[in-house]
């Protein structure tokens, strides 16, 4: 912190320094008292202010922190405008974004002041600022304020006369006022500066050619663009970002290269820059003439770079025939052929059918199978090798990346599977001197096995073939523990499987912490949320959202860092990472999941509810969340490339649909791509809504339900005028997250609870309109007018609703006849739903008017609740009681039937894999189980040894086991809740007779 | 076919497929903006065609005088991309960095004893073991702390081993 002047905001450093040791070391009593004599001595200073500011900050208080900043804010105006140094404002600057006073959180706190910058006061503003060198300040400035270009001119005059004076001297400066120049189209002066003496600034020549080359081809100057890309691949021959820059001059196309610095879910087909895929403007003659000397140039870097790690010069070819085609030059076989010629130098090599996907989806079914018939005739597939494994490998990916495993018939796919399984266990031997820390050759085969045995289970709902795709990702971990591809795949198939704790097993083995929370903890969390598994579940939100507010806290601080040192472009980059996760869907639904499943875990005791939504604000933070402007600028950071194919997000799972013969490749990848790229569609943003309107919900049903209850009789029937407004805007937008006007949403919750209408059809959101039904419900409770009509705030109706959906719901499910084992996709996420969702919250209205309407001599007030009991109303909750008690009951004797004794569970998971031996389910875990009684002899070494104890059947038992496991889990919340009911029951009783 | 660009935060929402290697640290989020914020020229990310990220290297300059030198924080090539001298371009490129834009004396690098494959990789990148520190590794594993000595050591002195090996309070630098 300390001045270029020796001077820290006008004051002698060596009498701030101890200040600032003070409070690194977090020693802030002592801190604040250096600097109360500090200001004894400089009382008008604006940085001691500053300093006293932070210290209190720091102390924790916030508001004597605020007030004291604002005075030496104030003092600042009224100051000459020459003590405006950087680092009063970089003080001020941590104080007021940790105050999170700061519009963006994360610049300067003057810079804020839009108005200072709009006239003379801007320019005068921003003279001080380069007065005294802060090239930083001007930059942010410009960025940051809201006059945004329209400063740009005034930016460039201000370090234009600071050049002059002082010249630059870090990169980072340098490329800021390259960007202001950039941003104005002012290329050619950008290019002047850089190959002035600034330029040197730049450490790396291919930095600086890089730069270069991307201003001549703004300014359309492409001959010259392409020269300089030329030089850039000459230096760096993998270069790939440059190429497509070389040959989007060459074609003089406005290239615009694929983003991944965006977020966006691409989609490897839909990843090409859009610009490269056009044909030129260009005539043929001067496009096939530009062609062929690119492709004489690439020629020349394959040439001189013959290292088979650089694969740039080679992929320039088949992009090069690409462009020909485009270009109508020349026909596919060209193209056919350069993948062909990339495929025989580095098939072996895993990236090698991934990285050309791209121009694989440019040929057809034929050229196809003459590319992979020319490769497989390439190698002798018999051999043990690591190149011949690798060229096996690239065979199947192939197939697998067009989606061709499809077209295959059920007897092929077995045939497949087992091929790639015996492929694996026959080169085992390669791997038995690695070191166990290291990728074992050949892994990704099992990978791909298990994914056929799920297409397979797909096709035909065998359950064997899901087995069987467990077990070789589990055979696969026997042998080496560290995969995490197996691991993920296994959560996804474990989960679906209703086997829950295992999954839950892998995904801790993943070590998901910090950031990985965000992008890859969607692999487990939306199941679990659907699980008894409660406390897991807030354990796993708890752990994210301290991650998160963690970081939103310290970012400030991170961007001071940043911007002490500095690094300008990360100043801005840092503040723009910070509002992405300040807006992440996830994070925005976390919070309200965090209080739903407080509320689900305590809902047993309205005391414990009370006060978990009094520690969030009755719900009514949670609801502003979900306002629309916020909905709007959500962003989802899910990393969806490591999910499995046949969940490309967590909302889509194409096992739970049926499976369409007569799909093509090409229409399986459009729907996983069109699912990738809606992830932050309306249902999920609707979903994220919901959940943000239920903790205030719960409230307002609770609490004012049970006021009314207790105050309407004295008040001779007045209902609560407030409550019921409210809730009925919360209803309304509730209806509309189901998709439905209010009005349109009560005729249907009557219609289905009437019978009249078929729940199924509203399948998809039936645990939100029994939610729905419950709150309409407490709603009619305190409205004074009947929310539905023929019912009314003495009537029952309203009762009779929620029992009957609930009853039909429940019903709906249990009547299913499939056995959770051998069912997979079974009814237990949803029936857990409805029972710790609406029937809790149902629970809770009850416990809430029962407590409203118990003559409790302490709680009676003066004039206070009648001792006279509300007859109607407790008849119709005695009612209701007995109904829910009905209800759950019926679940836990559906439960205690899928409890079956655990041989049985396992001989009848076990008859799955007993298939013929030609077909069905069976072949490959009798593979799998024959190879590890072998290993031993056959290959030996460490390989043998974590094959020692393998069998299918434990694998099995243990999926009984996690099976039963959930059972007993959800029996443990349907018991707590019969035993609240049974209470209830017998209070009503006593208050009836 | 690989793009080496600096790394950037978005780069953190999109590495999951190289840090959930059991043997790569996911490091806080004041760790790797620290590292962003101070060295950015040090943290540097490979993308292939797709934008996928293929692996990525991060590290830092610091010390005074002789000891002025690069620092190998991290460096990690997901499982894909594996088995085709990516990390060794990474490594190139930070050795350049220091070598050049910073005319640092050497480059090193912290190692678990018992990470042959990395050690190896390392030696082959031209790194030698300069000394062993005792459990480096959460007070269990010793560390091997490896050097490269850069153009500005002529007499190469700052990879001469030490004789004996040191404990973690004695290092200079952490």
């Amino acid at each position: 912190m300390a001045s270029k002047f020796g001077l820290a905001g006008g004051i002698p450093e060596r009498r701030v320094r101890p200040i600032w040791d003070a409070v690194d070391s977090r020693q802030y009593k002592a801190a604040l008292k250096l600097c109360t004599a500090l200001l004894a001595k400089h009382p008008t200073s604006p940085y001691a202010l500053a300093l006293k500011a932070l210290i209190l900050e720091r102390m924790g208080k916030p508001d004597e922190a605020l007030s004291v900043s604002l005075d030496a804010k104030e003092r600042l105006y009224s100051d000459n405008i020459f003590h405006f140094d950087d680092l009063t404002l970089s003080t001020l600057q941590i104080v007021f974004q940790r105050l999170e006073r700061c519009m963006f959180g994360t610049f300067h706190l003057l810079l804020l002041n839009t108005n200072a910058f709009a006239g003379t006061d801007g320019c005068k503003y921003g003279y001080g600022l380069m007065v005294l060198g802060m090239i930083d300040n001007v930059v942010l400035w410009v960025h940051f304020s809201s006059g945004g270009k329209k400063l740009l001119p005034l930016a460039e005059a201000l370090l234009k006369k600071h050049i002059s004076s002082h010249s630059l001297h870090e990169p980072e400066a340098l490329a800021l006022y390259i960007s202001i120049l950039e941003q104005q189209s002012k290329y050619d002066a950008a290019l002047e500066v850089l190959s002035g003496d600034m330029g040197s600034l730049l450490g790396r020549e291919e930095d600086k050619l890089r730069l270069q080359g991307r201003l001549l081809a703004q300014a359309s100057s492409y001959v010259a663009a392409s020269e300089i890309y030329q030089k850039v691949l000459e230096s760096c021959p993998d270069d790939w970002e440059s190429f497509l820059h070389y040959i989007g001059c060459l074609l003089e196309h406005d290239v615009i290269l694929p983003k991944p610095c965006t977020g966006e879910h691409a989609c490897p087909s839909n990843s090409v820059d859009s610009g490269m895929s056009k044909k030129s403007s260009l005539s043929e003659e001067l496009v096939e003439s530009r062609l062929t000397s690119a492709l004489s140039f690439v020629q020349s870097l394959q040439e001189s770079n013959s290292s088979d790690c650089v694969r740039g010069p080679h992929i320039a070819n088949i992009e090069i025939e690409k462009q020909r085609c485009l270009n109508g030059i020349s026909n596919d076989r060209k193209l056919t052929e350069a993948l062909l010629k990339y495929f025989r130098r580095f098939g072996h090599l895993s990236c090698s059918a991934s990285d050309v996907e791209t121009y694989l989806h440019m040929l057809s079914g034929d050229e196809i199978n003459e590319l992979l018939a020319e490769i497989s005739g390439s190698f002798d597939a018999s051999s043990v090798s690591v190149n011949t494994l690798g060229l096996t490998i690239t065979l199947f990916k192939v197939q697998e990346l067009l989606g061709m495993l499809f077209t295959k018939s059920t007897a092929e796919l077995q045939g497949i599977a087992k091929r790639l399984v015996d492929t694996f266990y026959r080169n085992l031997p390669l791997s038995n001197d690695l070191d166990p820390q290291e990728n074992m050759f050949g892994e990704e085969l099992l990978s791909m096995a298990s994914n056929i045995l799920v297409q397979l289970y797909w096709r035909t709902r065998n359950l064997g073939y899901l087995l069987e795709a467990i077990l070789v990702l589990e055979y696969g971990l026997a042998i080496r523990k560290y995969v995490w591809q197996y691991k993920i795949n296994l959560v996804h198939l474990f989960s679906y499987l209703g086997a829950l704790p295992l999954a839950h097993k892998w995904y801790l083995t993943l070590d998901v912490k910090n950031i990985l929370l965000e992008s890859v903890s969607h692999h487990i969390l939306p199941q679990l949320l659907n699980s008894p598994f409660l406390q897991h579940t807030a354990d796993l939100v708890k752990d994210y959202l301290k991650f998160m507010d963690d970081h939103l806290k310290e970012s400030a601080d991170l961007t001071c860092l940043a911007y002490r040192h500095r690094t300008y472009s990360k100043v801005i980059e840092f503040v723009q990472f910070k509002d992405r996760l300040q807006r992440s869907m996830q994070y925005l639904t976390a919070k309200s999941d965090s209080v739903i499943l407080h509320l689900k875990q305590k809902a047993e005791s309205l005391e414990e509810v009370e006060s978990i939504l009094e520690n969030a604000s009755h719900g009514t933070r949670l609801v502003e969340l979900s306002n629309e402007d916020s909905m709007k600028h959500v962003t989802s950071n899910e990393d969806l490339e490591t999910r499995p194919w046949w969940t490309p997000t967590s909302t889509v799972n194409f096992l739970s649909e049926p499976f369409d013969e007569g799909s093509t490749p090409s229409i399986y990848r459009n729907k996983m791509c069109k699912h990738k790229s809606k992830e932050n569609d309306d249902p999920k943003l609707k979903a994220a809504e919901q959940k943000s309107l239920v903790p205030r919900l719960v409230y307002l049903s609770t609490h004012d339900c049970a006021y009314f209850l207790r105050e309407g009789e004295q008040n001779n029937g007045s209902c609560n005028v407030t409550a019921a407004g409210e809730m009925k805007t919360l209803l309304q937008k509730y209806a509309r997250s189901i998709g439905y006007s209010i009005d349109d949403a009560l005729s249907i919750v009557l219609g289905m609870s009437s019978g009249k209408k078929a729940v199924k059809d509203y399948g998809p959101d039936i645990v939100s309109w029994m939610s729905f039904a419950v709150f309409i419900n407490a709603w009619n409770l305190c409205s004074s007018e009947p929310v539905i009509s023929g019912t009314d705030c003495s009537s029952p109706g309203s009762w009779d609703i929620v029992d009957e959906l609930v009853k039909i719901c429940i019903e709906g499910q249990l009547t299913d006849g499939n056995r959770m084992l051998t069912s997979p996709g079974n009814n237990i996420p949803l029936l857990v739903q409805m029972v710790t969702g609406p029937i809790s919250w149902h629970l809770l209205v009850i416990q809430s008017c029962m407590r409203g309407m118990a003559p409790q001599g302490k709680k009676k007030k003066k004039g206070g609740p009648s001792e006279r009991p509300n007859t109607p109303q407790l008849q119709a909750i005695q009612s209701s009681v007995n109904r829910m008690v009905d209800t759950l009951r019926s679940v836990q004797t559906w439960l205690s039937d899928q409890m079956k004794p655990e041989e049985q569970a396992l001989d009848m998971l076990l008859l799955c894999l007993q298939g013929t031996s030609t077909e069905g389910p069976g072949l490959i875990s009798q593979t799998l189980d024959e190879s590890a009684a072998t290993v031993g002899s056959e290959i030996g070494g460490r390989i043998a040894q974590s094959l020692d104890s393998w069998s299918s059947a434990a694998v099995i038992r243990r999926i009984v086991g996690a099976e039963k496991e959930t059972i007993a889990e959800f029996k443990k919340i349907c018991d707590s809740k019969l035993k609240l009911l049974m209470s209830v029951s017998a209070s009503l009783s006593s208050m009836l007779h | 076919m690989t793009t080496i660009r600096r790394f950037c935060c978005d780069d953190l929402l999109r590495f999951a497929s190289v840090n959930l290697d059991h043997l790569t640290e996911t490091f806080n989020m004041s760790f790797y903006m620290t590292y962003l914020a101070r060295w950015p020229d040090y943290f540097h990310s490979a993308v292939n065609p797709a934008g996928r990220v293929m692996g990525y290297i991060m590290g830092k300059v610091e010390g005074q005088g002789e000891s002025w030198h690069g620092h190998v924080t991290a460096v990690s090539v997901a499982s894909e991309f594996r088995r085709q001298k990516l990390a060794k371009k990474l490594m190139n490129l930070l050795e350049e960095i220091s070598d050049k834009m910073d005319k640092a004396y050497f480059v090193d690098l912290f190692v678990r004893a018992s990470n042959m494959p990395a050690i190896r990789m390392y030696e082959k990148l031209g790194y030698v073991v300069y000394r062993r520190v005792l459990r480096y590794y959460s007070g269990e594993e010793d560390g091997l702390d490896m050097r490269k000595a850069l153009s500005q050591d002529v007499e190469k002195k700052s990879i001469i081993p030490l004789k004996r090996p040191i404990t973690p309070d004695e290092l200079e630098y952490d």
